[in-house]
């Protein structure tokens, strides 16, 4: 994004690096300090939720209820934050800041995300159109079949053994 | 946090609320445009995340992780943006952002014009 840092000078902006804007008419200003305070803010919600996720998928872990709760407050603070910027009542704490430490390894996406979990949240079983009657009738002489298999196989081996203890 | 518009004028830019900063601030200025497409996309990313996490239903256990991976993709674009506010590098992930969007029609009526104008006699054909 085109930015430029500039200073106050008798009610106007002084621009360092105008040649940016020549072609904008429209330029959002904000205090310089106050905007990294903010921007670090932001970047220290974010790397709290890849640090949720990244605890789980070390140890292969699946994610439970209140790591998603955890990532919802997360989430609503970060909703303050954004909403917070327009603010002018609002004065950032200088007491700390925060500075991302955050491997990028971390926050790499995945290539192929689409994983078996989400498949099984995705799919959907259709119950009521997808069972015909010829469907239910072939199923009924599968199973008649295949008993009607095991009952001859027994039998056999009955006869054989009664033959055997007669010979 | 304070912040005013502005209108560029060469080296120069005219504030429109100068009050709200005091004299030697250093600011920091971005385009208009930009800021704008950045903060409303960080801002839909958030309001998917809601929705999902306000139809997923918590009793099933075994499905978390499934929707937990859909949540991860948008924070995944929120971590984007932020970083992008503060590069050098021109926007690319805006198209992302906007690609599904459609805007929605007004349902307000539009008043008729209480003056019907005769099409006939306007056209100098």
């Amino acid at each position: 994004m085109k930015y430029s840092y500039g200073i106050m000078d008798r009610n106007r902006i002084i621009l360092y690096k105008p040649q940016l804007f020549i072609k904008t008419n429209d330029l959002l200003v904000f205090p310089s300090k106050d905007f990294h305070k903010w921007h670090g803010d932001l970047k220290e919600y974010i790397d709290g939720l890849y640090q949720i996720n990244s605890i789980n998928m070390e140890k292969g872990k699946s994610i439970n209820i209140n790591e998603l709760n955890l990532a919802t407050g997360l989430l609503s603070n970060i909703t303050e934050e954004l909403q917070n910027l327009f603010d002018p009542e609002r004065t950032p704490d200088f007491h700390y800041q925060y500075v991302s430490t955050l491997d990028d390894e971390y926050t790499k996406r995945r290539v192929h995300c689409y994983t078996s979990d989400m498949m099984k949240c995705d799919m959907r079983i259709p119950v009521k159109p997808g069972i015909t009657p010829w469907q239910k009738h072939h199923n009924m002489m599968e199973i008649i079949d295949h008993a009607a298999r095991e009952l001859t196989m027994a039998r056999r081996k009955k006869q054989k053994k009664l033959t055997d203890l007669i010979d | 946090m304070r912040m005013s518009e502005a209108i560029p004028h060469g080296r120069i830019a005219e504030l429109y609320n100068p009050e709200m900063f005091r004299n030697y601030d250093e600011v920091i200025v971005f385009t208009k445009e930009e800021f704008n497409r950045t903060y409303r996309s960080m801002t839909e990313q958030i309001d998917y995340i809601q929705k999902v996490e306000m139809h997923l239903d918590r009793s099933e256990q075994w499905k978390l992780i499934g929707y937990w991976t859909k949540i991860l993709e948008r924070i995944n674009i929120l971590d984007l943006n932020i970083n992008l506010m503060l590069k050098k590098e021109p926007m690319q992930c805006y198209l992302d952002a906007y690609l599904y969007n459609t805007i929605k029609s007004s349902k307000n009526k539009v008043a008729a014009s209480p003056r019907k104008i005769p099409t006939q006699s306007k056209l100098n054909i």
